[in-house]
């Protein structure tokens, strides 16, 4: 039976509120950049603070390939990509926007279409991401700046409870020297193409920001790790939680992060359930379903199963905050291993262990895309610790490589496995 | 007595096997001491990846090889640990590795020169902390990184240094960093000179030979014999008449897709990967030169391209060095500027680097097909095809997805017919 998509239903006053905000937002970020502004598109994993400081509109690739992707989009653009000689099977949450480069149409895209940025950043991580980037710098008037994706031998493996602080022993000297250099830089280079101001105070306050707001993320996280039953599911944490990152270092998101928190504490304190009747918790281990965020909802009704975790507020509450004296080198501790913290063992997956027991979690659906990234480990230590994982192939932004049976698959999980 | 070309192929057919000799002898190391150093044993080092800097092993007297895989043995495991994302050679070297295929090794080095190398550490050093049953050797990553600038330079130069302080905690013993670089010099030296065999209308190597004679598994300084006995015996050399193929792409590890296609009739005359022409670089502390002193541009109409590469300088970080103390700064400098403009590889360099090395090799070589073969698992060189088709002036043809260790010839054969 083919696999239907479907919108999810959310019921969140702050998840309407982000997307309101961010619609609003960007028809702003049109206005401006057609007011001659610079425009910067940036990969989700770069410092967006520094663009912050320095006032410059920026977008974050990965959203923008979110949004298209919700709107059933993405293999217009990968076909984009295509027709250009570029594979379309390759790191596609890239190459989706990439393709919005491409299109000879491109106010017909979600939301008016996304501006013609000057100024694109991403890290040299894997071996895809750079080139893309690059073939997009040499679009008529866009600059790429990269930055580095380095290593380290020897890491503690406690991550989670030394970054906010110990954030230096963590991810070591070597990288930590690497991008600070590397920011000092970019820095500099945006104050020389775009005329804008980077001023200290101003990125203190910043910094300042992001971590009121992600430890407003950590107290939410902790409300829903708790509380039985969920109070909402990752249909709504999502939208609350991501929309507002990309606007981290604003007071706004400060704010809303702060709404969200009092909103679910609400809930909790109300014993309102995103799903009546909870019978099994379960973990979400990948990136988000874009094309079909309905999915998350689909095992409530028949089985009880409610997805409570999804590491985009798990990730805001751990792998953002960083305090210190030296605001560009704590900036640099937030992203020179950034990806580490979910994708590489025995960071992830002693992570995962940790949250799947903090949450209470009773199955692990992962998404294993076909990229370097791996699921042995994680998959490994989940079992270890006594939680069941099922693995779905697919890609997040790639509908074509979904399954039919999946659905079918995990409800045959969940009655055989997680609540036999 | 058997041909020096005959003795190189010998040697070749047991690449990614170990040493010879007993662990408990020091009589012939793979790529061991250059002087005749000895010590109670020599450490059996196996190393992965193309940016490793094999002076650094040959200065400490380990015996070295590099590890390779074997499309026809099974991978399953390898496919188990690393997902079926990543290049299936990594995914064969694990599963050797664990087989223990590669008899008894001490340690593992391995650099990041693309993803599957990182993963592959990554692995390997997960499998040491959960697994430790599997007993692998301790694995140790030498991070050298490629993006065109100072601040890239001065991590790399401390990288090197880090990875000299290990091999003299393992030996026991300083390091002879200059009479290595010496070998290794001299080796590349006649490596070009062989280079030039085969660029020769009608060449006098296959690229399959060319393979051997780069790769053959010996310590330098037998290598280094046999090569000035293969230069001198080049006029008794067959002559190749066949179509005059440039392959392009993934790496190749073993000769598999080089007799698939030259069975065709084609001959491959040059290639841009790592087991292939682009280990035939200049002398070390020549300012990173490129292959051959080709250099590298923009992509299409200019713009970002980092030409000028190869320019000359020696070493230019040599002095001051960065936590390497006593270990010869300036050796230590000139080899981290070495590998830090190494390449460029599909994996590491840009579309448009690529391309331009491309165009210079296919004149240099007198090519008259350009084949780029893109190995299932490793998405990086089809990015490069659209580039390195607009730079050339022969015909060009995109082998996408292959297997590993097989070329399917169908889309070669059917536009690109070999008149045999």
């Amino acid at each position: 039976m083919p696999h239907v998509r479907s919108r999810s239903v959310t019921s969140l006053a702050t998840a309407a509120e982000a997307g309101r905000h961010q619609r609003e937002w960007f028809a702003d970020l049109r206005r401006r950049v057609a007011g001659g502004e610079p425009f910067a598109l940036l990969n989700a994993d770069v410092p967006h603070e520094i663009f912050r400081t320095m006032d410059i509109p920026y977008a974050v690739s990965q959203w923008w390939a979110s949004l298209v992707t919700a709107k059933q989009r993405s293999v217009h653009y990968l076909e984009l990509v295509r027709q250009r000689g570029y594979p379309d099977y390759s790191e596609q949450y890239n190459s989706v926007t990439l393709g919005s480069a491409f299109d000879p149409e491109p106010e017909a895209g979600p939301w008016g279409g996304l501006p013609k940025p000057n100024i694109v950043v991403g890290d040299a991580s894997g071996d895809v991401t750079r080139k893309i980037f690059d073939i997009w710098g040499h679009e008529p008037g866009v600059t790429f700046y990269p930055l580095e994706s380095a290593a380290e031998n020897d890491i503690p493996v406690n991550w989670w409870e030394l970054m906010p602080h110990r954030w230096e022993e963590a991810v070591g000297p070597a990288r930590l020297d690497l991008l600070t250099a590397e920011l000092e830089n970019l820095v500099r280079f945006l104050e020389t193409t775009t005329g804008r101001r980077f001023d200290e105070s101003r990125f203190r306050e910043v910094m300042a920001l992001v971590n009121e707001q992600e430890e407003w993320n950590r107290k939410t996280r902790a409300l829903i790790a708790h509380a039985r039953p969920s109070p909402l599911s990752v249909v709504d944490s999502i939208p609350s939680v991501m929309l507002p990152q990309w606007h981290r270092g604003t007071e706004w998101a400060r704010d809303i992060a702060k709404r969200f928190y009092e909103e679910v504490r609400d809930r909790v304190d109300a014993g309102q359930a995103a799903c009546p009747g909870e019978r099994a918790r379960l973990m979400w281990i990948g990136r988000g379903l874009w094309y079909d965020m309905g999915f998350y909802q689909r095992f409530q009704e028949k089985y009880g199963a409610v997805f409570v975790w999804s590491m985009y507020l798990a990730i805001a509450a751990d792998g953002y905050i960083r305090y210190g004296d030296d605001p560009m080198r704590a900036l640099a501790a937030r992203f020179a291993a950034f990806s580490d913290q979910l994708y590489t063992p025995p960071w992830s997956s002693e992570w995962y262990v940790k949250e799947a027991r903090l949450h209470g979690i009773d199955g692990v659906v992962h998404l294993v895309s076909d990229d370097p990234r791996g699921s042995y480990f994680t998959a490994r230590a989940l079992e270890a610790a006594g939680f069941p994982v099922i693995e779905i192939h697919a890609d997040n932004v790639d509908g074509r490589t979904f399954d039919d049976d999946v659905v079918e698959r995990l409800g045959q999980w969940l009655e055989n496995v997680v609540m036999a | 007595m058997l041909t020096a070309l005959a003795a190189l192929e010998e040697a070749y057919a047991r690449r990614g096997v170990p040493p010879a000799a007993s662990k408990d002898r020091i009589d012939g190391p793979i790529d061991g001491p250059i002087d005749g150093r000895s010590g109670a044993r020599a450490l059996v080092v196996g190393y992965v990846g193309a940016d490793m800097p094999v002076e650094l092993l040959t200065a400490a007297g380990v015996r070295v090889f590099r590890l390779t895989g074997d499309p026809e043995s099974d991978f399953a495991l390898g496919d188990r640990y690393l997902g079926r994302g990543v290049d299936p050679v990594a995914r064969s070297v694990l599963a050797r590795l664990l087989a223990g295929s590669f008899g008894d090794l001490d340690r593992i080095v391995i650099s990041h020169d693309c993803e599957a190398s990182l993963r592959l550490f990554y692995a390997l050093r997960e499998l040491g902390r959960v697994e430790p049953g599997t007993a692998l050797p301790e694995v140790y990553l030498v991070d050298i990184l490629h993006l065109p600038h100072r601040t890239t330079a001065r991590y790399n130069r401390r990288r090197i240094g880090e990875f000299a302080a290990r091999l003299e905690a393992w030996t026991g013993r300083p390091l002879d960093v200059a009479g290595a670089v010496a070998a290794h010099d001299e080796r590349r030296r006649l490596l070009a000179a062989a280079a030039e065999l085969r660029r020769a209308v009608p060449a006098r190597l296959t690229g399959r030979q060319f393979l051997a004679v780069a790769n053959a598994p010996l310590p330098v300084h037998e290598h280094i014999v046999l090569l000035e006995r293969l230069l001198a015996e080049a006029g008794r050399l067959d002559e190749h008449a066949g179509r005059r193929v440039f392959l392009s792409g993934s790496d190749h590890d073993t000769p598999h897709v080089y007799e698939a296609i030259e069975r065709e009739g084609h001959v491959i005359v040059g290639e841009d990967h790592s087991f292939g022409d682009l280990s035939v670089t200049g002398p070390v502390g020549a300012g990173g030169l490129g292959t051959g002193g080709i250099g590298t541009g923009g992509l299409g109409t200019g713009g970002l391209g980092t030409g000028g590469i190869g320019t000359g300088g020696t070493g230019g970080l040599g002095t001051g060095g960065i936590g390497a103390g006593g270990l010869g700064t300036g050796a230590l400098g000139a080899l981290a500027e070495h590998y830090h403009y190494s390449g460029p590889t599909a994996h590491r360099a840009t579309a448009g680097e690529r391309a331009a090395y491309a165009a210079a090799a296919v004149r240099r070589c007198r090519a008259e097909l350009f084949v780029a073969y893109c190995r299932a698992g490793d998405e990086a060189p089809a990015w490069d095809f659209p580039a390195q088709r607009a730079a050339l002036d022969i015909p060009a043809v995109l082998l996408e997805r292959q297997e590993y260790g097989r070329a399917d010839l169908t889309a070669l054969r059917k536009e690109h017919p070999c008149p045999m």
